[in-house]
This record gives C-alpha cells, structure tokens and sequence, in this order.
C-alpha cells in the first residue's frame, strides 16, 4: 500500500515538475522550425518562478469564483496525474482511477476556470468561457463513446485494469477498433488541451481567443497556477493517451529498476508525442469556431464507429 | 392490523395533512402560514419514516373495503414503494420549511395553504396504492392538487393561467391513457388488485399487454416529462410558486417512473423487449431534447424545468436498459441498471430540489427569473449563491456534485449491456451513451451560464442590484436538502443495501450487484469508485496548494485590488457583461437545425443620416419546437372539429332527444351483435 | 486470432477511416489523398485474400485495382481542381456536423443490414462485409449531398470502392475479366464527367451542379 501511494506520489511530481518542461520542448521545437531562436527549453519554468514572485492582486469585483479556479485547475490535474497509470499500474487510488472519474475531473476543472471568467464582468471573460463551454460540451460525446469502446472489451472503466490487459494482449492494439478509438481520442485531447486547430495557444488576438480571454485578467501567482494548470493538463491527457494506446512501459510490478525505466519510458512518450503535436502545429491553421463542432462530431463519429468495429470486426 | 412501523407512519400522516389542511381554512393569516408550514414538514418526515422502513425490510399491507364505493381502498408497501416514498418525504420537508417564509400574496391565502398538505399527501399515496382503483384516485386527487397549486401563485396573470390550462389538459389526456390501460388490463386479468394482476398478467395475451403498455408509457411518460409529451413541464414548472415548482419537479414526475417500473418491469413482468427499447430510446431522447433547450433558455426556472426533462430522460433510460437486459436473460446488468435509474431518481430529486428553492429565493428577492436581468448576487446572496452552486454541482453531474455517482453508474450498466447479443443492442447503446454524454457536456455549460450569469458578475439591473439575503426559514429548507445532496455525493453506496432491496422488489430477481458493506464506494460489474475519495483528494490538493503559495510567497500578503482591463476605453459598465443569451450564443448556433430559434434584429437608424446608427434592438426566442410541429396542429385540427360538431347542436330539444334516443338504439344493437 | 485475419481487419478499418475523412474534409485536394489511402486499402485486402485463400490471380486483381483506385483516378480528380479555392471547397447541400450524424447511422444501418450474411458464414472475410456496405452508402451520401461535380466523382469513386470490396470479401474477387471490365467502365466515366465539369466550368465559370437547373428552363 505504502509503495503503492509512493508511485502515485511519484507521478503527482513527475506531472508537475515536468509539464513546464514539456510546453518548453514544445515551444522550442515550433521555434526552430519556423526559424527562431526560441526561449529554451526552461523558459516556461523560468516565468513560473518569476510569477510566484509577484504580488498576488485582485482584480475589481471578482470574488470566490475567480480566486479558487487556479487552484481547482492545479488540483484536479494532481488528483488525475495520481490515479491514471502514468507509469505503474499499481497506483494507491485504485478506487478513483475510473476513466470516466478523471474526464469528469478534467471537466470540472474547465467549469471552474469559465465561472471564473465569467466573475470577471468582462466581455473577454465571458466570451472565452461561453467558447470553452461549448467545446467541452461538444468533446463530451466522443469522448465517452470512445471509453465506451475501450471499456466494453476489458470488462471495466478502470484505468489499471483497461491498462494491464492492454500489456498482457499487445496484438489487441493493432485491432481497427482501438485505432479508430485512438484517432477519435485524440482529436478530443487536442480539443480539451486548447491546442491547433481548435484554440491557438499563442494567441491573443481578441477576436479567436479562447483559453487566453478566460485568464485575461489573471496576474501574478494566480496566472502562475493557471499556466501550471494547462501544462499538467497537457501532460495528464498526453500521458492518459499514451498509456491507453502505447502503453509499453507502464510497469506492472514495483521494483525500484522497473519503475525507473517505466519513468523515463513515459517522459519519452509524452515528449515524443508533444513533438508530434507541436511539429503538426506549424503546418496547421486554426479552425473557424464554428467549424469546430464539425470536428468534434467527427470524432464522434469515429468513437462509434470504434464501437461497432468492435463487434463486425472481431 | 398489527402495530406496523410503515403503516403507522401512513396514517401519521394521512393525519397530519387533515389537520394541517383544516389549520389551513380555519386560523387567521398570520398563524397559518407557519403552522401549515410546521405541520406539512412533519407529514414528510413521517412519508420519509414511511419509505425508510419500508427499505429496509418493513412490508405494508391493508385494505379498507369501506372507505370507498364499489372497490375500497387498498395499500401495500415494498421497497420499492419505499424508494418513492422517502424521496418524496424528503422533498416535502424542505419545501414546507423552504414555503414559511416563502409565501406571499395569493399563496397565503386558504385554499392555497390548504391544498398543499393534501397535495403533498397524494403524492405519499400513490406510491402506497396496492389496487388499480386506489392507485388512480391518488393519480387524480395529485393532478387536481397540482393543478390548483400552480395557478394559485398568481391567478390574475396570464402566463399562469395558460400555463395551468396546459397542464390541466395535458395531464387529463394523460390520466385517461392510463385508465384506459389499466381499465383493460384489469378486465383481461380479471381482478383489479396488484396482487392478483401480478399472478394473471402472464396468462394475457401478449397483444393486449403490449396494448397496455403503450398506453401506460404514454400516460405515465407524459407525467415524467418523456419527450415529445413534455410540453406543460416547461410551462407549468416555472410558473408555479417555487416551493410547488420544487415538489412538482422533484417529487411528482418521479411518480411516471414509479408507475412504468411498477407495472412494466413488475406486474406485467417485463414483456417484450420492443417496450423497453422503446423507453430507452424515448428517454435518450428527451434527454438530449431537454437540455439543449436548457441550455439556451434564459428564464432561471424554465431551464430548471428543461433540466428537469433531461434528468427524467436519463432516468427512463436506466428503466430502459433494465427491461432490454432482464429480457435477454442478464439480471445482474438488469439490477445494476435499475439501481442507477432509482439512484439517480433521489439524486435528481436533491439537486433539482435545491435548485428550485433556490431559484425561488433569487425570485423572491429580485422579482425577476430572466438570467439576463440578473448577475452580482454572490455578493448580496451569499448563502444562496453557495447552495445554489453546490446544486448546479450536481446537476452538472461533476464529482462532489449529487448526479455525478448516479450517472456513472448508469453508464457502467450501459457499457456493459454489448455483453447482450443482438443487433438492436449493439445499435443502440453506443447512441444512448452518446446522447448521455452530450446531455451531461451541454448540461455542465448549461449550468455554468446559470451559476455565471446569474449569481456571478455585475448586477445588470436595479432589482438585481438591490437583492437581499433570504430569510431564516427559507435558508433552513434549502440547507437541509443541501445536506442531502452532499451525503449523496460523497457517500451514495450507503443507499446501496436499500436500493438492492428496491431493484429486487421490481425485477423479482437477484439482488443488485452493488457491493453490500462497502458503504464508500460504488462498485458494478468490475468497476470501482469512490466519490468520497476523489473529492476529498481534490479538496485536500486545493488546500495543499494553498499552503503552498503562501510559502512560496513568503508571508500572507493582502490581495491588492486593481483595475479590469478596459482595452484603455473605460469605464465598463455591467452592459458590456456577457449574458445568459450570449453565452449560450454559440450552442444555440451550433444546434440551429434542432431549435429553430427567431431572432430579430432591429436597427434604427439616426434622423440625420441613414448611415448612423442611432440604437439596435436584438431580440431572440426559442420556442419549443416540438410544440410547434407536433402541438400545434393537433390543437388545430381539433378546433376545426369542435367547430364543425357546433353543427350538430342547433338548439332543437327534439334534435338533443333523438341523439340519445339513436344511441341507446346503436348500443342495443352492438350488444346484440357482440352475443 | 491469426496474424492474416488481423491484417485483413486492419485494411478495412483503414478503408472505412478513410470514407469517414472524405465525408469530414471539405478541401477536394485532400479528399483525393484519401482516395489513394483507400484504394490501397482496397489493394491490400485483395492481397491478404489472395493470401490467405491460395487464389494466386488475386496479387494480379490487386495489382490492377491497386493501380487504378490508389494512383490513376485520384490523380485524374487532382488534376481537375483548379488553383480557384470555390472549386477546392466541396459545398456541401447540409453542413458537415449533420452529415457526419446521418453517417453514424447509416453505419449502424450496415452493420444491421449484413448480420444475416455474416452468420451465413463466420469468416474474418465475411466479418467485415459491413464495412464495404458502409462505405457504399458513405458514397451514396455524399453522391447526394454535395453540390460540386467533383466532389460528386469523389462520392462516385467511394461508392465503387465500396462495391469491389463488397465483391472481394463475399465472393473472395469478382472474376478478373468482370473486374477490369468495370474499372475500365469507371475510368471511362470519370474522364467523361471530368471533360463535362471542364465544359461546365467554361460555360458557366462554376462547377456547381444546382446551377444545371437553370438549363431546364
């Protein structure tokens, strides 16, 4: 039990420590092949201490709703880095590593961060969460349908267990089904992510904002949490991606060796594929907001499809 | 009859309403607002002991041959009955608390104060009814009451007054397909009683059972607001005064669930599986229905009220799931899908509960319901705001919140259902988890408009501006539901022991497969989870968090205050907020096929120049579509009817008597034929 | 399950994906770099059959089919889209989130439809019959729903994707003379409508085919 609390400590810091670094990557990556210097690898990180440093303020008129948002955001993003396999499938939380608890936490933490751009009174505010609102509810659908897809063949949500079968039948992930469930999913993590072509993260034209105008008016260790927040988020989805698909590594047994190779397996993984995004994200454009919608039901379509491939291919 | 704890309770309160209804008529104003009020909470606290006892293994049985003409009344108690009947006891306490300080105007009056103990006590009895007879007076004596109830806010304003024709009709129509079908039924089974229609149901034919069934779900689906027959919900709910909005929307359509599990899944014994396809599908689809029209209205209570046909939906489709798998022979899956439906029946009922007092409350304190006229009301509602997010929580089926467990449980039974072979299986429920998950995404945004645009932000009006806090008796009815709705967040498998007695009582089969003992956590089919343990993981991070920033930052500084950004134009005013209608801007275009939504730009342009734009006027509603294209034209087609019979009757005297006389000669004549 | 059943559900998972992204992208461009991916999807279950059922003349049908779907029809469709971006969008009559709906269900349609011919007879073959069904009626969808005449060769050539493999799996390959007679037909008829659609577009300076009812008057 107590090993098993440690691993699920492990990838709480692992998450936390390392998204920074991995939005970094990413950045630095994008920079170089459009042919700029870029800020380094640990810039991200570099502007999260400066930020902690900075006087917290409080923006005229918000209340409760904004000040707690950052923190929920932080939180709900450690509480999934804990229970998902990352990587051992022995996590302490095994009764809150359910598949549809993380991506209900995950949602929880977008409804808060949009209360809290609605607190602000302000137009930015409210125009970001209504878009983000509406991209979430969207994801929903294919997302589920995709669990769904993933969950009818083992037998259950959960995390541990859709993992440990996955390792023990390897072939299983050549199946059209969890390809397309693949495809489906990822689509949605770009989506909930804020990445291209949904939401560009660079961005701060008022007109195709999303993420950026719900924290418009976050300042200091505030915006601290909220660009920490993102980045777990980032790293939490790429890693449950990963271990759902690509879940070579994920170590099923304790050993100390073990779970340091399964560590460096993930952190190469999850940079591999943030490469993989970030290298698409040059070549990309943003879609228009409302051709979002089409995207997503394209997911869906392929989240149902997944399902019924399940089943008239064996 | 022996001392029995159920039935004791039954006439406790049966009691209870005579007095507090007497009370009512004979004391003088200001005594009876609070003694109704006293007397009416105690009267749902004895149905809460009524349905308490009865879950946990107290059975109920009596029958008073006398009290009524012809068949007499007959009661019985199981589990099942038991699930009803604690919730509704329940729902009654807080809203008679939550209705002390609530009552104004014409709802202090008499009749008003009267008809709310005995409408609360109808609906203690139709869950109690044991014969088909006794079952549909309490129906009636429910639809009167509620129909009454809802008009009696405001008599003299017109949208009260078609909103409670609507209802009148709609729920009439609805209470003749259910006579009709229990009327045949009885006459098929010869015998009226549950008991004995239990033991002669499988010895009609499958065509009149079929018959009967359809029936049946469109009478007790029209109670439960199942699409497309949901038109007065939206309608009444809204208008009546919030405490009857509560126990109407809380209470009272769970009573169209009660009736399709009861003679559905138990007296006809399952049936076929076309029946419960048809449900699931049914309530697949008034669920999505039902709250994307939540999530573009911009009325507080008609949102709740589209909310309310949403949760309904996903209830039926639990009730559903539960006839298609005990049809193909699994009644584990069965059990687990009926479990969630009657979770997610109290679950709904809490959250929907403290919603809808809540609503009141912010109606009670700005005279307004239009979310665009609201805003800024955290700072001068604090308690409300707070209870108000805490129900919106759990209408978002977010964890912490009172739908979250529920609803995952009805997923874990859904996906589980491919194990069931069959193409229309395998057809369906891939859709019915979609449309779940699209109901619970758009109910999340849904939700966040009303949280955001309605108590956060700026007051955007004068009424708003003024808001106060709610008095002592109206935030005593909203904390206790509260406290309710929090237990079934975080502890729901402490229901499961009752709940597994409840799913035996209908499906007559095997226990559920919620795990017994494990009170923390829920467990189907291989699953696991434990709300307890993510929101207290949750919680626990924040505060460690915030420990931590104030490390970080050295000592607790004070928050300095600061200027929004006003893109260097100031000053912002609470015009330049997004409102409720802007928000939902984005889904109202996304589902523009769907809604059909009017809306109506209006540009006046200045005197001087056509090129100035002087002010522009945009206005939007999305009327009911379902009304429009399936309402409407029956309305018509009616009218025409009742126009061209006005033909029939021209006033002759002998004309009327040769229309009876030619009957009695026509009815002569089948019965001579039939022989 | 064998490597080759395993192979041959990853080709029609493949040939499926890629009548989903035609159905989902607008740009008639890259429609046809999904084109190419299905024909040799389409290729390769013919291989795998081959393979599998010792039918050596079917490496020759893939052969063919290969080179006729995956290289020399998309590339015909290429080389119609002009550089004019009206031309590239395929306009569809109802918005793609719709279409894309509607193919959910005409997928599940399929899988209905085919249950009785898949209990027939319980081959990894026979399995995946739904999927070319499917794909037909991808192709009739879009036949219907899209304005532009290229885009309708696009339906046009999903829709015979969808046929051949219907052939392939059911029936192990359609005789070879019957299946190069068909595709010379198809080759035939997508030069015929590309020369028509060039006419169009010098006539009528657009390709839209709601604007042929201007002719009826």
């Amino acid at each position: 039990m107590i090993a098993a609390l440690l691993v699920s400590l492990i990838q709480v810091l692992i998450v936390l420590l390392g998204a920074p670094l991995l939005v970094g990557a990413m950045r630095q990556l994008r920079a170089v092949m459009e042919g700029r210097v870029g800020g380094g690898v640990l810039q991200p990180w570099r502007d999260l201490l400066k930020l902690l440093r900075k006087a917290p303020q409080r923006p005229e008129g918000t209340g409760a709703a904004f000040r707690l948002a950052p923190l929920l955001g932080v939180a709900c993003c450690a509480v999934a880095a804990a229970a998902i396999p990352l990587i051992s499938t022995r996590t302490g939380l095994d009764a809150a590593a359910d598949l549809i608890a993380v991506v209900a936490l995950l949602t929880l933490s977008t409804a808060a961060l949009a209360l809290a751009g609605l607190d602000t009174a302000t137009a930015f505010g409210g125009m970001g969460a209504s878009r983000e609102m509406t991209i979430t509810a969207l994801a929903e659908p294919a997302i589920l349908t995709a669990v769904f897809a993933l969950a009818a063949k083992v037998g259950s949500t959960n995390l541990p267990a859709i993992v440990a079968t996955t390792l023990g039948h390897g072939a299983r992930l050549a199946s059209p089904a969890t390809l397309l469930a693949a495809v489906a999913l990822g689509v949605v993590v770009l989506a909930e992510t804020g990445r291209l072509p949904v939401d560009n993260p660079a961005t701060h034209l008022e007109l195709t904002m999303v993420h950026e105008a719900v924290v418009l008016e976050y300042s200091g260790p505030d915006l601290a949490l909220i660009e920490l927040g993102a980045a777990m988020r980032l790293t939490v989805l790429l890693g449950l991606w990963s271990s759902l698909f690509a879940p070579w590594g994920v170590a099923t047994s304790a050993g100390p060796t073990r779970l340091l190779l399964a560590l460096a397996v993930f952190a190469g993984k999850t940079l591999a594929l943030g490469a993989l995004i970030a290298a698409a994200e040059v070549f990309m454009a943003k879609l228009r907001l409302f051709r979002v919608p089409e995207l997503l039901a394209g997911s869906f379509l392929l989240a149902v499809l997944a399902v019924t491939a399940s089943f008239f291919l064996a | 009859m022996s001392v029995n704890l159920v039935g004791t309770a039954l006439a406790t309160s049966a009691g209870l309403s005579g007095m507090a209804a007497a009370a009512a008529l004979c004391s003088p104003v200001r005594v009876r607002v609070p003694m109704v009020g006293v007397l009416s909470a105690l009267l749902g606290a004895a149905g809460l002991v009524a349905g308490g006892a009865a879950l946990a293994g107290h059975g109920f049985s009596v029958r008073m041959p006398d009290l009524l003409p012809l068949a007499g009344i007959s009661l019985q108690v199981d589990a099942l009955s038991g699930v009803f009947l604690a919730v509704t006891g329940a729902v009654i306490i807080a809203a008679s608390v939550y209705g002390i300080g609530y009552a104004a105007g014409p709802a202090r009056g008499r009749l008003a104060q009267a008809l709310w103990p005995l409408f609360a006590f109808s609906l203690l009895l139709v869950p109690a009814a044991a014969s088909v007879s006794t079952l549909l007076v309490a129906w009636e004596l429910m639809a009167i009451g509620s129909v009454l109830l809802v008009v009696s806010g405001d008599p003299a304003d017109g949208r009260v007054r078609e909103a409670g024709v609507w209802y009148a009709v709609m729920t009439h129509l609805g209470l003749v397909t259910i006579l009709i079908g229990l009327v045949w039924l009885s006459a098929a089974a010869h015998t009226e009683t549950f008991a004995g229609l239990r033991l002669a149901a499988a010895g009609v034919s499958p065509a009149v059972r079929g018959g009967v069934f359809v029936l049946l779900l469109l009478g007790f689906g029209s109670k439960a607001g199942m699409a497309p027959l949901h038109a007065w919900l939206p309608r009444a709910h809204p208008e009546a005064p919030s405490p009857v909005s509560a126990l109407m929307s809380a209470a009272m359509v769970n009573l169209g669930v009660y009736g399709l599990i009861r003679f559905g899944l138990d007296l006809l014994g399952g049936g076929s599986r076309w029946w419960w396809l048809a449900t699931l599908v049914l309530g697949a689809l008034s669920a999505v229905y039902g709250i994307v029209q939540a999530a573009v209205a911009n009325d507080l209570k008609r949102l709740l009220a589209y909310s309310t046909v949403e949760n309904l939906g996903l209830i039926l489709v639990g009730v559903g799931a539960a006839g298609v798998f005990e049809d193909s022979g699994h009644p584990l899956l069965a059990a687990a899908a009926l479990t969630a439906a009657l979770l997610h029946t109290a679950t709904h009922a809490g959250f929907k509960t403290l919603l809808f007092l809540t609503a009141g409350s912010v109606l009670h304190a700005t005279g307004t319901r239009d979310l665009d006229e609201l805003g800024g009301l955290r700072a001068r509602m604090p308690v409300t705001t707070a209870l108000f997010a805490l129900g919106a929580l759990g209408a978002a089926a977010l964890p912490g919140g009172a739908g979250f467990p529920s609803e995952w449980l009805l997923l874990q039974s859904l996906i589980h259902g491919l194990a069931v072979p069959g193409i229309v299986v395998v057809v369906v429920l891939p859709v019915a988890v979609g449309a779940i998950a699209l109901s619970a995404g758009l109910a999340v945004a849904t939700f966040v408009k009303a949280l955001g645009t309605g108590f956060l932000a700026k007051p955007r009006s004068a009424a708003a501006e003024h808001a106060h806090e709610v008095s002592g008796t109206m935030r005593a009815g909203m904390g206790v539901v509260a406290a309710a709705c929090v237990a079934l967040a975080v502890v729901p498998g402490a229901t499961a022991p009752a709940l597994m007695r409840a799913t035996a009582a209908a499906l007559r089969g095997p226990g559920t497969s919620l795990a017994l003992g494990a009170t923390r956590q829920l467990t189907a089919l291989g699953s696991t989870l434990s709300p307890l343990l993510v929101v207290a993981l949750t919680l626990g991070a924040v505060l460690l968090l915030r420990a931590g920033l104030t490390l970080v930052s050295g000592r607790k500084r004070r928050r300095a205050p600061v200027p929004l950004w006003d893109c260097g134009a100031p000053p912002l005013t609470a015009r330049m907020e997004y409102t409720a209608t802007s928000f939902a801007e984005p889904l109202q275009r996304v589902f523009d096929d769907v809604l059909a939504p009017e809306s109506d730009i209006d540009v006046t342009p200045h005197a001087e120049s056509a090129y100035l734009v002087e002010r522009i006027a945009y206005s939007r509603a999305v009327p009911d579509r379902v009304e429009h294209r399936l309402y409407n034209p029956v309305l018509h087609t009616v009218r025409r009817a009742g126009r061209a019979a006005r033909a029939l009757a021209d006033g002759s005297v002998h004309r009327y008597l040769g229309y009876g006389f030619g009957s009695v000669v026509l009815l002569l004549i089948v019965l001579a034929a039939a022989q | 399950m064998s490597a080759d059943a395993q192979l041959l559900d990853l080709a029609a998972g493949a040939f499926l994906l890629a009548a989903v992204a035609i159905l989902w992208r607008r740009d008639v461009r890259a429609q046809t770099a999904w084109l190419s991916l299905q024909g040799a999807a389409l290729a390769a279950i013919a291989v795998i059959l081959g393979a599998d059922q010792a039918h050596p003349e079917l490496y020759a049908v893939a052969a063919a089919v290969g080179l006729l779907r995956a290289v020399v029809l998309p590339a015909l469709v290429r080389r119609a889209v002009t550089a004019r971006a009206e031309d590239r969008e395929s306009a569809p009559l109802i918005n793609v989130g719709a279409s894309l709906l509607a193919a959910v269900a005409l997928v599940l349609l399929a899988y209905a439809v085919a249950q009785p011919l898949v209990r027939l007879e319980a081959t990894t073959a026979a399995r995946a019959l739904p999927v070319g069904l499917a794909v037909v009626l991808i192709g009739l969808l879009i036949l219907v729903t899209r304005r532009k005449a290229l885009s309708q060769i696009v339906g046009f050539l999903l829709l015979d994707n969808g046929i051949t493999a219907i052939a392939f799996l059911a029936a192990a390959g359609v005789p070879i003379l019957v299946e190069f007679g068909v595709s010379f037909d198809l080759l035939l008829a997508v030069l015929v409508l590309r020369v028509l659609t060039a006419r169009m577009r010098a006539v009528f300076g657009g390709s839209d085919l709601d604007e042929m009812r201007e002719l009826h008057d």
